[in-house]
């Protein structure tokens, strides 16, 4: 079914659900199974600059998404799911579908439970749903800490976490999550797109993750806080087709391609505060990726900080309006010899992106929203070194250092 | 004198969020298998938030909401902390991250009273003037 024809599909079924106002379950064996599912559609129009491999340049339409899930609780402490998802955003996606999870999930105690299967990772505020939109008020996270292309890297693991919540008598309590398991990346990702326009092509990229998350419910009603690590040991396998001009040879060669770990660790710090219809919240992520690539010939360094600040008010049943600042910088060197090594400069736009968002969403029911957000950003990052949105093969005219994007997003939930 | 009519009327704001200034506007009722008689603020919370499974006396539970109106909002408010809608969106979240499932959820009083007294370890809502027969009422400290 080519692409026209799936986003009609999801289109349709998106216009013509809100009709339907029940959740939807069954029973199996007497126990009730649970099925939601969310699918949402966007318009994305730039000035200049393409972003996130659509061609917003032109207005794009090329943003779907959607998933669907099974839950059956089958004690009081087991449950079992599962969650099948599928985007087409740009390039990446291109609607092969994905495990978003499946789980078993043992509860022993509120302090202590296991989950097992391909599980989605719990990381900051948003990293476990940021491929539902519908979930938060903005159409884009913010790109600083939850990049679109690079979702991949972070969202899931196939492993298991133990995890809990724990009193802490008068101090609020104690939420807790350590996890264990395999990374395994699209080959539609954002990473495989950036180094495709290089002449690499992955057969398989992922690796071992383990981490953990400490999050504070503190005494103050409505206040979180919390911190997130996690390290990584990632191995790229495929082949590189080399060029003169990228790489100091002479002639064209195919060559079988490695890359592993050195050291990758992530670092993440969070807050959030809701208070009556205001949400406010504001997270720090930096990313440290130390990469032997090139079987072992060079090493590609990067160092990604990012942060946004972000408020939302809810002025009434039916709208929503919110706004934030994100700021992402990148340095990055690598030892391939003559190659493009970035600005020394943090201020040049090869260095970062830095983005000032407004959104209203309006919740037409209770299960079907609009967005429309704009964004006013500043700098395309590496876009040789570390995927930031931008990317050369979709901007072959070159990329100015401003883009401001129209973003409108429709998404519909049960 | 002013700074007396200041303290005195911060106390009389704060009084009033707490949660016995509006228990007369809604009811905390359970089924008989649970065994506490009075449920903590925080420990009420918890379970609507689906941190808590069980009571401090051990008495497993399970939450049960009505789908709208002033009642749920009432209590979704002063005992959740939150709006219906931040409250559906934290579920939403719980069930799209594979981490819990939505739950039970009612569409009066009537429907609620029998569900809970047929229900091992239901904790639900009601308004204060409900009649209750086959279900506890908690009383929130």
């Amino acid at each position: 079914m080519n692409s026209d024809i799936k986003a009609l599909v999801l289109g349709v079924a998106l216009w013509a659900t809100p009709a339907l106002d029940a959740q939807f379950s069954f029973t199996l064996g007497g126990d009730p199974v649970q099925i939601h599912s969310f699918v949402s559609q966007g318009f994305a129009y730039s000035n200049d600059n393409n972003y996130l491999t659509m061609q917003t340049s032109r207005g794009s339409f090329a943003m779907t998404d959607g998933g669907v899930n099974a839950s059956i609780q089958l004690t009081d402490r087991f449950r079992i799911g599962a969650q099948v998802y599928d985007r087409n955003i740009g390039k990446l996606g291109q609607w092969h579908p994905q495990l978003d999870w499946a789980v078993a999930d043992y509860r022993f105690r509120d302090w202590f439970g296991i989950r097992g299967g391909v599980v989605k990772t719990v990381l900051g505020l948003y990293n476990d749903v940021q491929d539902v939109e519908a979930l938060y008020t903005f159409a884009l996270l913010p790109q600083s800490v939850y990049a679109t292309d690079m979702r991949d890297a972070w969202l899931r693991h196939r492993g298991g976490d133990i995890y809990g919540e724990i009193p802490l008598r008068g101090l609020g309590s104690l939420s807790y999550t350590a996890y264990a398991g395999l990374r395994q990346d699209s080959r539609y990702g954002g990473y495989a797109f950036l180094l495709s326009v290089l002449g690499a092509r992955f057969d398989s990229y992922g690796g071992r993750q383990v981490g953990g998350d400490l999050r504070w419910n503190t005494p103050l009603h409505g206040l979180v806080a919390g911190a997130s690590r996690m390290s990584q040991d990632i191995a790229g396998k495929g082949t590189w087709y080399l060029t003169p001009g990228l790489f100091p040879i002479s002639q064209p060669v195919l060559i079988e391609y490695t890359e592993h770990t050195l050291r990758d660790w992530t670092d993440q710090f969070y807050g959030q505060y809701s208070a009556g219809n205001w949400r406010l919240a504001s997270e720090y992520r930096r990313y440290w990726r130390d990469q032997s690539t090139f079987n072992d010939t060079w090493e590609i360094r990067s160092d990604v900080r990012g942060w946004y600040a972000s408020a939302a008010y809810r002025l009434s049943k039916r709208l929503e309006a919110g706004g934030y600042y994100s700021r992402w910088v990148v340095t990055w060197s690598n030892s391939v010899p003559g190659s493009y090594q970035g600005s020394p400069n943090q201020d040049a736009p090869d260095r970062h992106v830095y983005d000032k968002v407004v959104t209203a969403r309006f919740d037409l029911n209770r299960y079907w929203h609009v967005k429309v957000e704009g964004h006013f950003m500043d700098g395309y990052g590496a876009t040789y070194g570390y995927p930031s949105g931008f990317y050369q093969q979709d901007n072959p005219q070159g990329l100015k250092p401003k883009t401001n994007l129209l973003l409108i997003r429709t998404g519909w939930n049960f | 004198m002013r700074s007396t009519l200041i303290l005195l009327s911060a106390a009389a704001l704060w009084s009033s969020l707490e949660p016995g200034a509006w228990a007369a506007e809604v009811k905390v009722i359970a089924n008989w298998s649970v065994t506490a008689s009075a449920v903590s603020a925080d420990e009420l919370k918890s379970v609507f938030l689906v941190t808590r499974t069980e009571l401090a006396d051990g008495s497993r539970v399970e939450p049960v909401l009505l789908k709208s109106g002033p009642v749920h909002d009432a209590f979704v408010t002063r005992y959740v902390g939150k709006t219906e809608a931040t409250l559906e969106t934290y579920y939403r979240s719980l069930v799209f991250a594979g981490k819990g499932l939505m739950p039970k959820t009612l569409a009066s009083d009537v429907e609620m009273v029998n569900y809970v007294a047929r229900t091992r370890g239901a904790i639900g809502y009601v308004s204060a003037g409900t009649t209750v027969s086959g279900v506890k009422t908690l009383a929130v400290k």
